[in-house]
């Protein structure tokens, strides 16, 4: 199969080092806090933050920092065949622990004690790069809540195949089999809080591609701060300010 | 979704604020003498609807409605099933309503919210009546039938709410009727073994000897497409299309079905205090009649 055509072009019309079409917009659920709509290419992600608010489940409070918890879950007609259980399986667990730990690792929770913050992914449309697209929907979620973190943590995934080091993976790629790496990065403070990689790869090459998925992460940074900023504008302007 | 205040004082707007979270009855009660609601609506306006067709594009048909910010969305996934004995020319529809956590503050992950069975409940009650004599419900099932007795059309129904601001039922059926109105039946082809299979847009090294049957993707045909209604009632105030809000304090919630040729479909109202039947369905009626 031949994932990169001889001319390096790829499946759908880019070129190895080239992201798929970002878009974001902040406050579409008016009853979250803060909520967010991230999109890559075909993958569309709304994600929800509510908080801080009190401790549902007292025996889990926590005397000097907030709770932070996070549930991913897809839709029964997001992915080509329509899936059975939506939220419960492993895949879905396993993506919602690791996006409460990169996102609790940014998050202040040192000055929300005893409360605790809920924050809810919803995949409306998977097309690979779903673990990405929710981190940076999260991302925004949270600012639009207004939730002290340290940083912003942007994320991006990589990939190598037909021995060329491929850029944020459409599922077409994604299922081809090759090596897939998962970067979460804090871009201002550069600083790495999320790496996950599957199958085998050379360690050289590794670092390349590590590379790759970081580069990847600034962009996605670089215009995650000019939605914030214009939207920050908005609000200035709607407060006559 | 500013509070009216009458004194642009800092201090005072502060004070309605409070005044809205912790006395929510009289604020309300103080807005309907004036007959108008917090958000500036008359007592009989529905909120603006939006609807958008094809929002998922791996569904085969799909729909995004928004009743003001209630937002639901709704696709449909054909399958192909053997029918059962007793209906060897119908198809089946399967309704699923979902309420996942980012829709509303209330909603806990884990435990299913209160109004999702009821919402769903309702939502296939109305799409899929069998009422025995003249008119039937929205869709024939004969019309999902493929091979009489061997294959028909399985149609899972899933609508998502990404947003609860009141008025669930009526934004869900909309979502519900628009993407009913957008599907497209996809290809299928007979298989070797004899099984009617469905053959995916794309033929990348396509096997050899397998033909759509249906080569032109026809629509569903609605027969009447349903439109409903849900007022609150309040001491003699009857409010239209209520916000989260409204329907938190207010006691009696009634929905009303019609359908495309002005026939009530259904009347729902449950429980609560009792008030003039009569004048409850006419100011429904109008108010319906007013929004198709």
């Amino acid at each position: 199969m031949e994932y990169v055509n001889p001319e390096g072009i790829r499946e759908d019309g880019r070129r190895p080092l080239e992201m798929r079409h970002l878009h974001a917009e902040i406050g579409t659920v008016a009853r979250a806090d803060g909520s967010a709509v991230f999109e890559m290419g075909n993958t569309k992600v709304i994600a929800a933050v509510y908080g801080p608010r009190e401790v549902q489940n007292r025996s889990q409070q926590l005397n000097d920092q907030a709770l932070v918890r996070c549930e991913y879950s897809m839709p029964n007609f997001s992915t080509g065949d329509r899936m059975r259980k939506p939220k419960g399986d492993r895949r879905s667990t396993e993506i919602s622990l690791v996006i409460r730990q990169t996102m609790e690792a940014c998050i202040l929770t040192h000055l929300m004690p005893r409360s605790q913050i809920d924050i809810f992914v919803q995949v409306l449309s998977a097309d690979g790069g779903t673990r990405s697209a929710c981190i940076n929907a999260a991302t925004l979620a949270l600012a639009d809540a207004g939730i002290p973190m340290r940083d912003l943590v942007t994320s991006c995934s990589a990939g190598y195949l037909n021995s060329t080091p491929l850029l944020d993976l459409s599922y077409f790629e994604d299922s081809a089999g090759g090596p897939d790496v998962t970067v979460g990065i804090l871009p201002k403070l550069d600083k790495v809080t999320l790496l996950q990689m599957d199958a085998r790869l050379p360690i050289d090459i590794f670092e390349n591609v590590v590379q790759l998925a970081t580069e990847g992460c600034k962009a996605v940074a670089n215009y995650i701060h000019e939605v914030l900023l214009e939207n920050t504008k908005q609000l200035e302007y709607r407060r006559g300010l | 979704m500013g509070p009216m205040n009458d004194s642009s004082d800092l201090s005072s707007e502060m004070e309605v604020d409070a005044f809205r979270r912790l006395f929510p009855l009289r604020f309300h009660e103080r807005h309907l003498l004036e007959s108008i609601r917090p958000d500036g609506r008359p007592l009989g306006r529905a909120r603006d609807t939006t609807l958008a067709f094809g929002a998922v594009a791996s569904a085969d048909g799909s729909a995004l409605a928004k009743i003001g910010c209630t937002t639901m969305l709704a696709a449909i996934k054909m399958e192909v099933m053997t029918p059962t004995v007793e209906s060897p020319n119908e198809g089946c529809i399967a309704v699923e309503f979902h309420m996942p956590p980012i829709c509303s503050p209330t909603v806990r992950p884990g435990r299913p919210a209160e109004v999702a069975p009821v919402v769903s409940k309702q939502l296939s009650d109305t799409i899929l009546r069998q009422v025995v004599m003249t008119f039937s419900g929205m869709i024939d099932l004969k019309d999902l039938s493929l091979v009489n007795g061997k294959a028909a059309w399985m149609a899972y129904l899933d609508i998502y709410c990404l947003d609860a601001d009141g008025a669930l039922f009526d934004t869900a059926l909309l979502s519900a009727v628009a993407a009913f109105c957008h599907l497209k039946f996809p290809m299928v082809s007979l298989n070797d073994d004899g099984r009617v299979v469905v053959v995916s847009g794309e033929s990348k090294g396509g096997k050899s000897g397998k033909e759509a049957v249906n080569k032109e993707q026809r629509k569903l045909n609605l027969i009447s497409i349903p439109f409903s209604l849900t007022c609150t009632l309040h001491n003699n105030y009857i409010l239209a299309d209520p916000t989260a809000e409204e329907e938190s304090i207010m006691e009696t919630l009634v929905t009303v079905v019609l359908d495309s040729s002005l026939q009530l479909v259904s009347f729902y109202k449950p429980g609560g205090p009792v008030l003039a039947f009569t004048s409850a369905v006419m100011v429904s009626s109008d108010l319906q009649k007013a929004i198709i």
